[in-house]
């Protein structure tokens, strides 16, 4: 470990044991930190936004300015404002009623804030043992707060992890993301098994329908027939077993395990 | 919550001291516990506002009259058609004095979900720990105080079919029902993630409880306004508090959301799930080895080889089985009726009316109208409900779906749809109700009208009256295979007339199950009960007034204005006509009819129809009965759950496709020479 890293890590836990739920002593080392910060000198807006827009575009498929409003917590102008200064910077590209792309630079950075706020997830619940459902908000201050070199000794600590606690995957230093494999349910031979991985589609009740038969990421699917012609399928979910017709099965994404 | 309900209350279809309701997943033995709790005096009564059938019976226990409302069964609290969304209104704002969750033992987790939604909710909550019985044969055991403890509600281990502790559901039924209602902050909380977001909304919602002075929300609601439940918060933005809290609630939502790249409601029917896996592990015990032959017997009768013969197969068998013994009793009906109740009608009516035409107008109705109905009524209907329950108990039905979804796909529907279908083969009134199931109001729409081109029992009389006994058999065949060929066009052409796509077909495969007999038998008894209230009056009605017209000499003037129209188009005689027009009463009195208006018109040698219509316009004639627009009960059943328009539409397109389709075959037949 190179001198300035450890010591910006030792800050960071610093920070971490002692005053995580001080926002306002955070905001105060992350200016410290930002000086310590390596190459480029992205500010933190940019950050938040190029990281926001890929991860609508993971969910949604796409980024709007209303969702980037409602998620950034924003008025819709400020989101126009920003978004057109960073197309000036090449970072995004906007279209015409289909929301805002990422340029390959723009991607470059979004990745590495994301990397860097995975990886931030995950130490504050293995080495803190933070609830995973509070980890966000934290990772959200400290993803600008870390250099690469205090990333890279984070990695070697947490031995390597391939996905955040909630489950997505964690951007390599190269900048490549590695996104699990998931593919439709209706893809799965018969007696192939899944974990589900995400239901996607835009029909609220039908999501939650399927929910509420037990189809909810993290499950173990079993394929148990499979009819020809693109018939439907039956599948097997903790002992109940379902017809799904072709269409729904699509929706349903999963990880062959 | 009553004072927040618009909703009208149920109780008032019955005389009972208080209201209880039975939830659960579907074919968890609900019903055969309503059954036995209730016996046959249950009534069917119509939700307020939705067309969703409800029965609700009185189960007396000591000297309490106990209310039972047998709710539709869903999965959950989040419904995606019609039926369901009655069960969670109904949950929602009926104020039950008890809600009895029936829960399957065999299947403990997945029964659960729904239990904590509805504990979630804060009304009392009874568990009827069902299927014991079949669970510990599977070797499963349910440690039903292990499950109490934890759930901290009633838990009685039940055996619908045999009866057992349904006495001591009862008691306890009583028991939750009479005692005072508990704070619900008392109420038990379940681990889920984001208790302290919960938490918060809990208390700006408990102010907003004392500004609008209402009895207390439970915390459980919480879950469910930041989930989006469109129904609770609409009872909240009712007041300004409310709305305040809504929007409270929907910050909570978009943090939650940008948190863990998840909607809400996926993030807590996980938790929910996850919850009730814990509870079902440590409630439940492993102490022996499932059974292989369930699993093999359920891989045939899905796997194509053996599922598609096995489904003609059964179908044979169940059109022969109401054939023969549909045929005995309407052989035996017919006698008793001709030397019982005939001679005794006539005596009565003829000596109490001295006239003679009013008399002969009266025993349309009551001689020949009745025996209309109860001769297609008994022998057909009542044989067809018989199978269908028998199909339905076994849980073979499901596997039909299964089988034919990539078929009913090519017609803009799904495999679930084939159900009511084979429902429109006994009627067509029951079949069209039963597509509350289907998701949508274009998959409803379609097969609606796929339903009212499907032959029903009383056409399926017509064919084989008129053209399997006087033309030959396979004669009769070929109208049922026009009359599938128009049905699968007329599918394939509304598919891609009507916007939008189906919503895919979503069912639970049940196991096979041995049906109970009383279950079948209480099953059938109810539709035919339901048939025969609707049926009767329409018939005995319509036939006096068919009496009327034809007893005042009325309708030979409608045949002379009817006749050229009908011979031009048809080639069918002008009685024929007026047999159509008023076969809307009901379609098997246009036979009935031309018999009688043949030998009127013709003389009493005409009692065989081949010697005033040829066996091509017999033919021509059945066809036409068999597609043309359906009889007044089917009209009204699907205005009222279509509206009027789609109804009219309907209507129109029917008599198009029936004339037309006459049309061409009158010419096609007359050119070919067949006959």
């Amino acid at each position: 470990m190179q001198p300035d890293a450890a010591e910006g890590f030792s800050r960071l836990l610093y920070i971490l044991c002692f005053e995580t739920r001080e926002i306002r002593v955070l905001v105060v080392r992350t200016t410290t930190a930002k000086m310590t910060r390596g190459e480029e000198n992205q500010s933190e807006t940019v950050e938040m936004y190029l990281q926001t827009i890929y991860r609508l575009k993971e969910t949604h498929g796409s980024a709007r300015t209303s969702s980037m409003a409602s998620s950034l917590g924003v008025s819709m102008g400020a989101v126009t404002n920003t978004l057109a200064s960073l197309e000036k910077q090449g970072l995004v590209q906007r279209r015409a009623y289909r929301g805002v792309d990422l340029t390959p630079r723009g991607e470059t950075v979004a990745l590495r804030v994301l990397r860097r706020h995975r990886l931030a997830e995950r130490l504050l619940t293995e080495v803190l043992g933070m609830k995973w459902s509070e980890v966000h908000e934290l990772a959200c201050r400290l993803e600008h707060a870390m250099t690469d070199d205090v990333i890279e000794a984070l990695e070697k600590l947490l031995r390597n992890p391939k996905t955040c606690p909630h489950g997505n995957p964690i951007p390599t230093s190269a900048g490549k993301i590695k996104q699990a494999k998931s593919k439709p349910l209706n893809k799965l031979k018969p007696t192939q098994k899944g974990i589900l991985e995400k239901v996607v589609g835009e029909k609220a009740d039908l999501l939650r329908y399927l929910a509420s038969l037990g189809l909810v990421p993290g499950v173990s699917v079993r394929v148990e027939e499979k009819a020809p012609f693109d018939g439907p399928i039956i599948v097997n979910v903790r002992g109940s077993r379902y017809a799904l017709g072709q269409q729904v099965a699509s929706l349903i994404r999963v990880r062959r395990s | 919550m009553s004072d927040l309900s618009c909703h009208e209350n149920l109780r008032k279809n019955v005389q009972a001291d208080f209201q209880i309701a039975l939830a659960g997943n579907p074919n968890v033995g609900k019903s055969a516990i309503f059954n036995r709790l209730t016996g046959l005096s249950a009534i069917t009564a119509n939700y307020p506002g939705k067309t969703v059938e409800l029965n609700i019976g009185v189960a007396k226990h000591k000297n309490h009259r106990i209310a039972i409302v047998d709710l539709p069964g869903t999965y959950g609290l989040d419904p995606v058609s019609e039926d369901q969304l009655v069960a969670k209104q109904a949950l929602l704002f009926q104020n039950f004095a008890a809600v009895v969750v029936v829960v399957d033992a065999t299947n403990l987790e997945r029964n659960l979900y729904q239990v904590l939604q509805i504990i979630d909710l804060g009304v009392p909550v009874i568990i009827a720990l069902n299927l014991v019985d079949c669970a510990a044969r599977k070797g499963i055991a349910v440690d039903e105080h292990e499950l109490e403890q934890i759930l901290c509600v009633p838990v009685i281990p039940t055996v619908a079919i045999t009866g057992a502790g349904l006495k001591h559901l009862l008691e306890e039924i009583v028991a939750v029902a009479t005692r005072p209602p508990t704070d619900p902050e008392t109420k038990t909380r379940f681990p889920y993630a984001y208790s302290e977001l919960l938490d918060g909304l809990h208390q700006a919602v408990q102010e907003w409880d004392d500004l609008s002075a209402t009895t207390r929300l439970p915390p459980g609601f919480c879950s469910r306004l930041i989930e989006g439940d469109t129904d609770i918060e609409a009872i909240m933005q009712r007041t300004l508090a409310g709305r305040k809290i809504v929007e409270l609630a929907r910050t909570f939502r978009t943090a939650i959301e940008l948190k863990e790249n998840q909607s809400t409601h996926v993030i807590f029917a996980r938790e929910r799930q996850r919850v009730a896996h814990q509870i079902a592990q440590t409630a439940t015990r492993s102490i022996g080895m499932r059974e292989e032959a369930a699993v093999l017997s359920r891989h045939y009768a899905v796997w194509p080889p053996t599922a598609i013969p096995l489904m003609f197969g059964v179908f044979i068998a169940a059109f022969g089985f109401m054939f023969f013994v549909g045929g005995f009793l309407s052989d035996l009906l017919g006698w008793f009726w001709a030397s019982f109740v005939s001679p005794i009608l006539q005596l009565v009516v003829y000596s109490t009316l001295r006239n003679d035409v009013l008399a002969k107008i009266l025993l349309w109705g009551l001689d020949g109208g009745v025996l209309a109905a109860l001769s297609v009524g008994i022998p057909f209907v009542l044989t067809f409900y018989l199978v269908l329950a028998l199909l339905e108990d076994t849980g073979y039905l499901g596997n039909v779906a299964y089988v034919t979804d990539s078929l009913m796909r090519r017609l803009g529907l799904h495999g679930r749809s084939i159900i009511p279908l084979i429902m429109g083969l006994g009627c067509n009134v029951p079949a069209i109700m039963a597509t509350r199931v289907l998701t949508t109001r274009r998959e409803r729409l379609l097969a609606s009208t796929l339903i009212t081109l499907t032959p029903c029992s009383a056409r399926i009389a017509v064919v084989l009256g008129a053209v399997a006994y006087f033309v030959g058999w396979q004669y009769a065949l070929g109208i049922f295979l026009i009359d599938l060929a128009v049905i699968g066009v007329i599918g394939k052409a509304l598919k891609l007339i009507l916007p939008g796509d189906s919503a895919g077909l979503i069912m639970e495969m049940f196991p096979f199950r041995v049906p109970s007999l009383g279950s079948i038998l209480k099953k059938t008894w109810f539709r035919f009960r339901a048939f025969v209230f609707l049926a009767f009056p329409i018939v005995t009605v319509g036939s006096v007034l068919l009496g009327g017209l034809y007893e005042l000499g009325i309708l030979r003037l409608l045949t002379e204005i009817s006749g050229p129209v009908m011979y031009a188009i048809l080639g069918l005689p002008a009685v024929a006509g007026i047999a159509l027009l008023l076969g809307i009463l009901r379609k098997e009195l246009t036979l009935q009819l031309l018999v009688a208006l043949a030998v009127m018109q013709y003389g009493a040698s005409a009692r065989s129809l081949t010697a005033f219509m040829s066996p091509a316009q017999l033919f021509v004639f059945a066809l036409v009965v068999t597609l043309y627009f359906p009889c007044v009960a089917t009209m009204s059943v699907l205005g009222r759950e279509l509206g009027w328009k789609s109804t009219v539409a309907i209507m129109i397109g029917d008599i198009t496709i029936a004339l037309g389709i006459g049309a061409i075959s009158f010419h096609a037949l007359t050119f070919l020479q067949l006959f």
